[in-house]
């Protein structure tokens, strides 16, 4: 009797606890996403490829470039996996577990530089045209619209090519391929977030806070900005998946850095030999596949967390 | 008698769309004395939103003030800046909307929104503008109000959300209350719960508002003084005992008598037959005369009625008004 007694005070402490705190949508929008298994795998996945390349050097048994097939007396360039070299070795003698360790750093700083130059460009453009209309959102949606009708990869290729023909000493390297993959890949989401801005304009709550002497400025950050927060954060997730594909394609096609150690060049360098040396391409193009499922099942799960329109 | 607060001159707001001009307020005067409830009073459509949105300067694209002044205080607001405009919107006057669910921000808390009108419009740091918080949230009667400010607004009901932005639209003291059909979005208990707060409120900060609804039955119990409004202009303007005991244009006659009454058992409610008139290219002479059963061809048809003082402090635009009164006298609501 006593126990129960306690049990129910506990309780209703904790609701008077609950109560004063108030549930914010962030409360709201945890809630539903920790029920999502699909989007709970796809976080894991993206924090253990962070894992690896926040430890890089540590998990990785030889350093960044290194050749110990080819150091090797015999030599074992091309050797299938082993305990020694877990995926095997490529023609030249890396060992290719190293080099996918290294890649995922290369990965995330393409996926994340990528998407945060693509997004800013995205959300100015869209908060700006969305807000403003009239002329200025015709100006900005026809622009965007140039960016929408170019074919996207060719114009990249085109682009890389020029830049390293212009800047032979390997002008950035990866910065640079992540640079150019940011500015041209924001025409779509600036259309989304564009659109969603002018939903969230008509609102009453943007007509009351004018009526109650709020500036412009004011208006588009703090009213209608939180507002679409939601569909940001879930491009942003989208856009990185697609940075870290696209960068593998272009490396793959032989436009990438060839500098730098990423999945992609790993692909370039192991087509010749798909047949003979399985192992070259199939892990590599395993982790492109794992990171961008993991960045699309996260991307999903917020968005079905994040939308205002889905409650329970 | 008191003075004017506010005082609108034959003002137009008119939208540019692409059929044509809709001139949705034409021609609209009237005024408002300081701690005077005026009940602003037509059908959809009829201009009565515009004419507040015009008196903040607020009216949505394409929409478009071209003519007339607002005198508030003696100073004319359609000749101040956009940066003067700010800071007379919710210090001076200030604007409850209709609908409770969409007028206040979805993701930030009741503090954080009252807070935010308080210190934009007076200096004071955070806790005094949470402590103030605190007090309006008395004053509009949400019970604890100390936790409930932290809630979001789902999390509140439509008569707790409306309270909270009648607190937000008196948060720095306003002169004038713009409430725009603060009751039609929420049932019936409600929507008295909310208009006897008004009333009170009214009482206790001694400001004046103006009443918008197309409910004859709301500002009967609230306001001081009516304007009816029909197609962008003014048809009759007097205090609120005239206009229900002796209405004398056909259009308030009309309203008032499809208002369900307890005492006369009708069998059918009477109607008014028709719709607003387009208002591209309203009706020649007085707009109400395709629809009003005293219309007289030549006479109605010939040009717009202006608003004349027909009795002292009740005016009247129809150029029949006499002759109607004579002829078929208002039965009266009882």
């Amino acid at each position: 009797m006593k126990l129960r007694r306690s049990a129910k005070a506990e309780l209703q402490v904790k609701t008077e606890k609950a109560r004063s705190k108030g549930v914010s949508q962030w409360n709201i929008a945890w809630r539903r996403f920790k029920k999502n298994k699909a989007a709970l795998v796809g976080a894991l996945i993206i924090g253990f490829v962070m894992f690896l390349a926040a430890f890089d050097a540590l998990i990785a048994p030889f350093p960044p470039n290194d050749l110990p097939g080819f150091r090797a007396i015999p030599s074992e360039t091309r050797v299938p996996p082993s305990f020694k070299y877990l995926f095997g070795t490529d023609f030249v003698g890396h060992d290719v577990f190293s080099q996918v360790v290294y890649g995922a750093r290369s990965a995330l700083f393409v996926g994340f530089g990528a998407a945060a130059i693509a997004m800013s460009l995205a959300i100015l453009v869209g908060l700006i045209a969305g807000y403003y209309g009239g002329l200025v959102d015709n100006i900005l949606m026809r622009f965007t619209e140039i960016f929408l009708v170019i074919p996207f990869l060719l114009i990249l290729l085109v682009f890389l090519k020029v830049i390293t023909a212009l800047a032979p000493s390997g002008a950035g390297g990866l910065s640079m391929v992540t640079l150019i993959i940011g500015l041209f890949s924001w025409a779509p989401n600036a259309r989304i977030i564009r659109g969603e801005v002018l939903r969230v304009k008509e609102s009453e709550f943007i007509e009351a806070s004018k009526s109650l002497g709020a500036s412009k400025r004011r208006i588009i950050f703090r009213h209608i900005f939180p507002n679409v927060l939601h569909i940001i954060i879930v491009l942003t997730t989208l856009m990185i998946a697609t940075a870290i594909l696209v960068e593998a394609a272009v490396s793959f096609l032989g436009f990438g850095d060839p500098s730098s150690i990423t999945w992609g060049q790993q692909l370039q360098k192991a087509n010749e030999a798909v047949k003979e040396a399985w192992w070259e391409g199939v892990f590599p193009g395993l982790f492109i596949t794992l990171l961008v499922l993991g960045f699309s099942l996260l991307g999903n799960g917020l968005r079905d967390a994040l939308d205002p329109r889905l409650r329970e | 008698m008191t003075k004017e607060l506010l005082e609108i001159e034959n003002l137009k707001t008119y939208f540019y769309t692409w059929a044509g001009i809709v001139k949705a307020v034409d021609g609209v005067s009237l005024k408002v004395r300081e701690g005077e409830t005026l009940g602003l009073v037509g059908e959809s459509g009829s201009g009565k939103s515009v004419t507040a949105l015009s008196i903040l300067q607020i009216v949505p694209r394409p929409g478009k003030i071209i003519g007339g002044s607002i005198s508030y205080r003696g100073e004319n607001l359609l000749e101040k800046t956009e940066a003067e405009m700010q800071s007379v919107r919710g210090k001076e006057i200030a604007y409850v909307f209709q609908d409770p669910a969409t007028s206040l921000n979805p993701v930030f808390t009741i503090a954080s929104q009252l807070t935010e009108v308080i210190r934009r419009h007076q200096n004071c740091t955070k806790e005094e503008a949470l402590k103030k918080t605190v007090e309006l949230l008395k004053l509009v009667e949400i019970p604890d109000p100390e936790i409930k400010m932290y809630n979001y607004p789902h999390q509140l009901s439509g008569g707790m959300k409306q309270r909270i932005a009648v607190a937000r639209a008196l948060s720095c003291q306003p002169n004038l209350l713009l409430a725009d059909e603060p009751t039609t979005a929420l049932d019936v208990t409600i929507q008295a719960q909310i208009l006897d707060l008004l009333k009170s409120l009214k009482q206790q900060l001694k400001m004046a508002m103006i009443l918008i609804t197309h409910d004859m039955g709301v500002v009967a119990g609230v306001a001081d003084r009516i304007t009816v409004l029909y197609a962008g202009r003014v048809c009759e303007s007097a205090s609120s005992k005239t206009i229900f005991r002796n209405p004398l244009h056909p259009y308030t006659r009309a309203l008032l008598e499809a208002v369900p009454s307890l005492v006369l058992r009708r069998e059918k409610l009477k109607v008014i037959p028709g719709a607003i008139p387009n208002l591209i290219e309203p009706p020649v002479g007085c707009r109400f005369n395709p629809r009003c059963e005293f219309a007289k061809q030549g006479l109605c048809t010939a040009e717009l009625p202006e608003l004349a003082e027909l009795e002292p402090d009740h005016y009247v635009a129809c150029v029949r008004a006499r002759e109607i009164e004579k002829e078929a006298p208002f039965g009266g609501l009882r």
